[in-house]
């Protein structure tokens, strides 16, 4: 009997977290099936999952701990253990883990993007940068998060913004996305790769005014005050466009004397 | 050469499904998502492989438009474009064109493949403008029991022959793991008219979460669900389905991911969401999403530990975005039971920090035959009050005594029921129906 292991008495005090009724009822589910089958390692793994997304390390751990004894190739146990790695900052043991998950299954796309996070947690950005592009590769549909991760450990600005622009390419204009983007391009200097993505928008949304505002305050700092003056200006015309309603709004009147600051010859009235 | 020939054929036909007589089964579906003016998304299922086709019209006798996806499965996903705004079509899907009316008048249906029926459904109208909609609320659905028969059966007496405009489901939507398995019984088998004739937007609840990935946007549910990613559907793209928001007329629906996606302030799903509160000039906001902001019923808000933290991070970090933004209604799920608060502002801590002169904005029920509906003011300004709604009890009430002593809540009951919500114009209406078949609550809201 494997349950002989120091782990298994690990797996004792279920019942000492705090009362929370929708983990109980999965705990009880669990629970249940370890009972009706004690030797099926999945389940002892799908147990530490449950520990592990409530925050409760050590019994995850001996729950991963039971099932690998039971079973040291389930699928799935060298990813979850590694998450659990990645919860102690422990990336390089995270990382060994995440090769052998890699190894049995390269397609393993969770598994890719754990171990680029725990690239980039151990310092190693290239590294990373390679594992998220795998795994950006293999996603029909990556959220947004994995492209500002990926920029995130580009070498220089020009290929992080390329990297946000490939996000961009196949997710659409993600306000994150775009964010970072022009916040890398103003502070490289890159101030028409800037005002020509803000222009994109801008001919895109249903409501420019602010985007406006953001072009003009962008030229300003740019010190290119007549293309500033003309973006203020077609702020306030996009203003005056709106419904009653939405121009008379405490957001839009902010906005109208942020713009006579910065532009005093135009007008808070229409 | 000849026999040759044929065998050849013969294995072709064998090799493509879609050429062989219908002798497949829906076995799920069909259902409509990602509706907008102009498009809908038809999506089912067959237990064979077999192409998809969606033939339609204006007409149940005039499926004159065919649509079709590329290849041959047994999931259908098929786009219907260029439709006309606020339209009813009539649709049948299967492996193959309904042939045109000219070949048999008047019986485009029985020409269909052996495994289709008629379907109809009515595209949005232009967004923008007011028109009566009745949208139905379930949180937490999919108990797959008679109590969930029963709320689903309320509603539709209730609602009889007005024609539901859209549905939201609030996350934990098949129990108890979100598998494809706990969809077919609790969404699939349980809603099969509603799912045909309207759209349903869903959000992601825990036990979703069990079978889904929101970072990899992979899972059953990514699976099930078409939601738009690009704008599509009206408002900012958020670039993944676990959160996403759409137009109906003059109204502006947002749905949130408090589950599985980053609950950061300055997160990609905070940034999407104050990029779209600013651009939408819609008249009405409503928001949705599984954890509540507050509750005292199976889950209570003052607790930590409770679901992780995610219920104080919607109501610190996402409800002052959400108020600023000058959302309307917040509709949540997860806490099995029914918890409804006055018109209310800025309370943002535990509730033993409710301080009812400072973050209620309107006392009083609501109500047109009680003590006044609740007005705010028709130019859209921040923190000038929404109705936060736990309607989280579609599939089930609490079999425990639950304490349902918030003091944010005007009204909290341990009932299942569902809600519905109608727009006319400048007033919104919201209704409680519990599974009896009982009007437990109601309120107003207008704009003027
Ligand atoms: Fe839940």
């Amino acid at each position: 009997m494997r349950f002989r292991s120091a782990s298994f008495f690990f797996l004792l005090p279920v019942l000492a977290l705090p009362a929370h009724p929708e983990l109980d009822a999965a705990l009880q589910r669990i629970n249940a099936r370890v009972a009706a089958s004690p030797q099926a390692a999945a389940l002892y793994l799908e147990r530490g999952e449950i520990y592990l997304g409530a925050g409760d390390l050590l019994t995850a751990e001996a729950n991963f701990q039971v099932a690998a004894e039971l079973d040291p190739q389930l699928p799935r146990l060298d990813r979850a253990r590694a998450t659990l790695a990645l919860s102690r900052r422990q990336p390089a043991d995270a990382i060994r883990l995440l090769e052998g998950a890699l190894r049995r299954n390269p397609a393993d796309t969770e598994a890719r993007i754990l171990r680029a996070r725990s690239q980039l947690a151990s310092g190693h950005s290239a590294a990373a940068g390679e594992d998220f592009a795998a795994a950006l590769a293999l996603l029909e549909q990556p959220a947004p998060e994995i492209f500002l991760e990926y920029a995130a450990c580009a070498a220089n600005p020009i290929e992080a913004i390329r990297r946000l622009d490939a996000g961009c390419a196949r997710l659409g204009a993600v306000p994150a996305l775009l964010e970072r983007a022009l916040a890398l391009e103003e502070s490289a200097g890159l101030i028409d790769h800037a005002v020509s993505r803000l222009d994109r928008i801008i001919a895109r949304v249903e409501r420019p005014e602010s985007w406006l505002k953001r072009r003009g305050d962008l030229l300003q700092r740019a010190g290119r005050p007549a293309e500033a003056g003309a973006s203020y200006a077609a702020a306030r015309t996009a203003i005056g466009r709106l419904p009653d309603w939405l121009q008379e709004s405490p957001a839009t009147t902010r906005l109208k004397h942020e713009l006579v600051d910065s532009a005093p010859s135009l007008s808070l009235s229409p | 050469m000849k026999l040759r020939f044929n065998l050849l054929s013969l294995l072709l036909l064998l090799l493509a499904p879609g050429l062989l007589p219908a002798a497949t089964t829906i076995v799920r579906g069909p259902y409509l998502q990602s509706a907008t003016p102009t498009s809908m998304v038809v999506r089912w299922r067959t237990d064979l492989s077999e192409r998809s086709v969606v033939s339609y019209g204006l007409a149940a006798d005039k499926l004159t438009e065919n649509a079709r996806s590329a290849g041959v499965g047994t999931e259908h996903v098929v786009q219907l474009e260029n439709l006309q705004p606020g339209t009813r079509y009539f649709y049948v899907v299967g492996n193959a064109p309904v042939p045109p009316p000219s070949t048999k008048a008047g019986a485009a249906a029985e020409d269909g493949p052996a495994s289709a029926a008629m379907s109809s459904f009515t595209t949005p109208p232009p967004v923008g403008a007011a028109k009566p909609t009745r949208v139905w609320v379930l949180g937490d659905p999919g108990t797959k029991n008679d109590t969930q028969r029963a709320v689903r059966d309320v509603y539709q007496k209730f609602t009889g022959d007005r024609p539901t405009d859209l549905w939201l489901l609030l996350g934990d939507n098949a129990y108890p793991d979100g598998t494809d398995a706990d969809y077919q019984k609790a969404i699939f088998e349980l809603y099969p008219d509603f799912l045909r004739t309207s759209p349903v937007w869903p959000a992601l609840g825990n036990h979703d979460a069990q079978s889904a990935n929101s970072i990899t946007q992979s899972g059953v549910y990514y699976d099930i669900f078409t939601l738009p990613t690009r704008g599509q559907a009206g408002g900012v793209p958020s670039g993944t389905e676990a959160y996403y928001s759409f137009d109906y007329a003059n109204a502006h629906f947002i749905c949130l991911d408090s589950q599985d996606s980053d609950r950061n302030p300055n997160g990609p799903m905070m940034q999407w969401l104050k990029a779209d509160l600013a651009a939408t000039s819609r008249d009405w906001i409503i928001a949705y999403f599984h954890h509540p902001t507050y509750t005292k019923g199976t889950h209570d808000s003052d607790r930590d530990a409770d679901s992780a933290g995610r219920m104080n991070d919607m109501r610190a970090i996402f409800l002052p975005v959400l108020e600023a933004g000058g959302v309307d209604l917040v509709l949540t799920g997860h806490s099995h039971v029914y918890e409804r608060s006055w018109l209310i502002d800025g309370h943002y801590g535990k509730s033993n920090t409710f301080n009812a002169s400072a973050h209620v904005r309107q006392t009083g029920d609501g109500r047109a035959g009680g003590n006044g509906v609740y007005r705010k003011p028709r130019i859209r300004t921040e923190h000038a009050g929404e109705v936060s709604v736990v309607t989280g009890s579609a599939g089930h009430a609490s079999t425990q005594p639950v304490p349902l002593n918030h003091p944010v809540f005007f009204l909290s009951l341990n009932e299942a029921g569902s809600s519905v919500i109608d727009i006319n114009g400048l007033q919104l209406d919201f209704t409680f129906l519990n599974e009896k078949g009982e009007k437990r609550d109601w309120f107003s809201v207008i704009k003027e």
